[in-house]
């Protein structure tokens, strides 16, 4: 199964992020410089416990189809959930798939889901990681979520933010470069002029 | 002024500058050659030790002011940070204060008085509180552990206080208002200096910031903004079980230009697209990324690009090179306009038990530095906003149409507790006084019974609200104002002098004040009863005076306009209202040893007056003072003009009313502050003496 993921760029233009030089994919076996969604095998790296419906997918053996799941999904609540839902969804799902009460033939399975659980709720109920987890949400990145790599995801989300306010600026530059010409008429515009023509005297 | 380079032997630099970053120490040793308080920088950023002492800080030490900082490198910068926030904790641990916010903004003000030239460059804080790290860095740091003491610096930008100080902030959400104002005079003046202003998210959800903002994109005068985004949308910055939910819309859109919702759902398309026809639509899927990402980040931030300011960010508030990249950039435009500049910074950010804090160590008293445990002195009793929280949650199980409003104060009006009995009848509107007003009024209209419980000096900024909304359609809206008086280390810009003749000047309103806190529970259970007009009770900070508190915290409505006599004496009589009447009760006390034996009264009323007392204290006394902590024009008045109407002045009775001066008492502790207004019970006592014609005996009255 080729897990497809958005944004991948098989054989086409770099994707405009800077390189990060981290091994959190796999094992160390080289420095990969792959991003996450870059990966072109479906390795399924030991950190990644949350990405359920990858596991779900693989463990069910078939379907090519990748179940999109986030923890809101997993939960069974909405993404605008309050603490108190979180809790209620959190303490159900517990108790259903905790491995002390499922029918043997089902243990594997609902251990598996029972993590998942877990970490979707110690995820969601803390309003930082929460946080965080929606802005990865928000991009794409929520399978291959772990705390583990939380502070590279900062790192490599403040340098998105980087490239995205240089822009900003030098579009600011070019602007403030035509911007008192004559047609401008606001209020500023006319006391700069004015102070322009002023010291030009 | 020289500068003075530490040439200190004892300065350790343990690796060169230029390549490796990854242990740098900053230390200083004192005689037996150990380093006693580290700075060091790891590769995981800057580590602080914060033991008790007093942090070397070798390269602060050479900061006077601003100037000093012009020639500092990238690591030099960065040092300095590190070392303003060891000396912030040092500092506020020994005095209290406010940490949190100063200790996310360090490496904004750092990079500010780099690239700026203050004082020409006016940097405006809003809401000061965060100004610790600016008043370091501009030559006030010798004296910082005065800070909100008697005599000492202000808590809060002071204009009388330093030339760096550009505008007085105390109430938040100015900052944008003053700067414009100040670009414009540039501008009218034919000056050239830059304007910065410096904005919370917080201070975002007030109207005020939004009428700036509308203005400035109007004028598009040259104006620099930084919003200060540390997601602490309400004040103080936690509800009992933990950080606030970012409050309204507003903190979702700021949330939005760091996400944007319409952005991943474009990529959910391009996912869908992608999988169905696989092989080279990956490309195009990846243009529709880069395309996306390009006009969602201009239009996410449409909020303030349609009000007219320039949006850049968001931007790494900790990031010094970031910082420093950006302002000397927008700095160097000849023409940018009005910028918007959005940072994002962590509340106590490099001092970690305020990073943990639920309510991120916002306002403390003096704490242990190596692990942030405040000591809280303990006191007998509670204090006034306790009992009312108490109070009131006990009124609202009896009653279901009783709700609580705030303007993100649940910590401070003590309405968290109520949030947490009610979640659903507490609502918690962000900064927003005026609104709160009216929003109450309108829940009045429909048959609720709204409580609003608002500081009296930031109901101020609701006032049209009260006069015309709720006083002058008499909707039942009630009022209950803490921090009324004088409010000790946060001084005059937390001051409540004006409430008493604000509201006691409407007609409708019901304007009463407790003298302790038994009295304050049976006021809310009177204003619960008021259900044809709106009321209002004001009560101080501080603790309650250890009287019997009603069964169950439960009060009984009282006989609206009567009064109380505490004490029967003869000749004079003083008329106390609100919990002053403490303080004549103790002035009471001390004439006894004077052979003076005073009638002390609680008017409990200011409107409408208890008639029948006032005209009994008139007929059997010769002397009658009034005592209130609020302005001029207030129970005084009130009882002066009442006096007048009723022909009780053309008699033999010696009227004077005691009210706080006519002018602004700056910041101390409580005692100094009542001191210095002159309503202290020696105060009180010396006025009887010099009246019962023993002027000698009043000078001399310890």
């Amino acid at each position: 199964m080729s897990a497809v993921l958005p944004g991948s760029n098989i054989g086409g233009a770099l994707h405009p992020c800077p390189e990060l030089s981290t091994t959190r994919i796999g094992g160390g076996d080289r420095p990969s410089r792959l991003l996450p969604w870059r990966r072109r095998q479906p390795r399924l790296p030991k950190l990644i416990s949350s990405a359920f419906k990858t596991k779900a997918a693989v463990g069910e053996g078939g379907l090519l189809e990748e179940k999109k799941g986030s923890f809101y999904e997993l939960l069974g609540i909405s993404e605008e959930g309050s603490l108190e839902e979180i809790k209620k969804a959190y303490k159900k799902m517990a108790r259903k798939y905790h491995p002390d009460v499922s029918p043997p033939d089902r243990a594997e399975e609902h251990t598996r889901r029972f993590i998942e659980v877990q970490e979707a709720y110690e995820t969601l109920s803390d309003p930082s990681r929460r946080a965080l987890y929606d802005r990865r949400l928000a991009r794409g990145l929520h399978f291959a979520f772990s705390t583990r790599t939380g502070f590279d995801e900062e790192l490599e989300e403040r340098s998105l933010w980087k490239n995205r306010w240089n822009d900003q600026v030098a579009e600011l530059k070019r602007r403030s470069m035509s911007k008192d010409s004559e047609e401008n008429l606001s209020w500023g515009a006319r006391m700069r002029r004015k102070r322009a023509e002023s010291s030009i005297e | 002024m020289a500068i003075h380079i530490s040439s200190s032997p004892f300065l350790m630099a343990r690796a060169p500058r230029t390549n490796t970053r990854r242990q740098f120490h900053v230390g200083a040793s004192g005689s037996g050659g150990e380093p006693k308080v580290m700075i060091r920088k790891e590769t995981s950023g800057w580590k602080i030790d914060f033991s008790g002492e007093k942090p070397a800080t070798p390269l602060l030490d050479t900061v006077n002011y601003p100037i000093h900082m012009k020639n500092l490198s990238s690591q030099d910068l960065e040092q300095l940070a590190a070392e303003l926030r060891a000396d912030i904790v040092y500092s506020v641990s020994k005095t209290g204060g406010h940490l949190s916010a100063s200790l996310g903004v360090v490496e904004l003000t750092v990079a500010l008085h780099h690239v700026f030239n203050t004082p020409e460059d006016k940097i405006i804080w809003d809401v000061g509180h965060q100004a610790y790290p600016h008043k370091i860095l501009t030559g006030r740091r010798s004296r910082m552990h005065t800070i909100r003491q008697t005599s000492g610096l202000a808590g809060f930008p002071k204009r009388d206080e330093s030339i760096y100080d550009a505008f007085g902030a105390g109430h938040s959400s100015t900052s944008i208002s003053a700067g414009l104002g100040m670009a414009v005079a540039r501008d009218l003046l034919g000056k050239k200096n830059h304007v910065i202003s410096v904005i919370g998210d917080g201070a975002m959800t007030a109207g005020q910031a939004y009428e700036a903002m509308n203005n400035s994109g109007y004028l598009d005068s040259n104006l620099i903004v930084v919003l200060n985004d540390n997601k602490q949308v309400s004040l103080p910055t936690a509800t009992l079980d933990g950080p606030a939910k970012p409050v309204g819309a507003l903190s979702k859109a700021l949330t939005q230009l760091q996400s944007s919702n319409k952005f991943r759902k474009l990529r959910e398309a391009a996912k869908g697209i992608t999988k169905h026809m696989g092989g080279p639509t990956h490309e195009v899927a990846a243009k529709v990324d880069e395309y996306a990402r390009g006009m969602i980040s201009a239009s996410g931030s449409s909020l303030f690009e349609e009000l007219g300011l320039y949006y850049i960010g968001p931007v790494d508030g900790h990031n010094l090179d970031d910082l420093v990249t950006i302002f000397q950039k927008v700095r160097s435009m000849p023409a940018p306009g009005p910028v918007l500049i959005h940072i994002v910074t962590e509340k106590g950010k490099g001092y970690p038990p305020a990073e943990a804090a639920p309510d991120k160590m916002h306002g403390v008293v003096k704490f242990d530095p190596t692990n942030g445990k405040q000591f809280k002195s303990k006191s007998p009793t509670l204090a006034y906003t306790q009992y009312f929280a108490e109070s009131l949650i006990k009124e609202a199980e009896a009653d279901s149409k009783i709700v609580a409003i705030h303007a993100a104060m649940g910590g401070g009006t003590g309405l968290n507790y109520f949030q947490k009995k009610f979640p659903d009848r507490c609502f918690d509107v962000g900064i927003a006084e005026q609104h709160a007003v009216t929003f109450a009024a309108g829940m009045a209209a429909e048959g609720l019974k709204p409580f609003c419980a608002i500081y009296s000096s930031f109901l101020q900024r609701g006032y049209d609200q009260v006069v015309h909304d709720v006083d002058l359609q008499k909707l039942p809206v009630r009022f209950a104002l803490d921090r009324a008086g004088l409010v000790g280390a946060d001084g005059p810009t937390h001051c409540g002098a004006f409430d008493i003749t604000y509201m006691a000047c409407l007609p409708n309103m019901i304007v009463m004040a407790p003298s302790d806190e038994a009295e304050l529970m049976h006021m809310i259970a009177t204003a619960a009863a008021i259900d044809d007009r709106p009321s209002c009770f004001r009560f101080p900070r501080g603790n309650g005076v250890g009287v019997d508190l009603p069964h169950e915290n439960k009060g009984t409505p009282l006989e609206i306009g009567k009064g109380r006599i505490m004490i029967e004496g003869y000749r004079v009589a003083i008329l106390g209202y609100g919990s002053i009447v403490q303080t004549c009760l103790k002035a009471a006390d001390s004439l006894k040893a004077h052979d003076i034996f005073v009638t002390v009264a609680d008017a409990r009323f200011c409107k409408p007056l208890d008639a029948e007392l006032i005209k009994r204290l008139v007929h059997e006394h010769e002397i009658l003072i009034t005592v209130e902590e609020g302005s001029v024009g207030g129970f005084g008045s009130h009882v002066a003009h009442f006096l007048s109407l009723n022909g009780l002045l053309d008699g033999n009775i010696k009227l004077r009313s005691m009210v706080l001066p006519d002018r602004y008492i700056d910041h101390g502790s409580p005692q100094d502050q009542i001191e210095e207004a002159g309503l202290s019970s020696r105060h009180i006592a010396a006025t009887v003496l010099s009246l019962l014609g023993r002027p000698k005996e009043a000078l001399r009255y310890k």
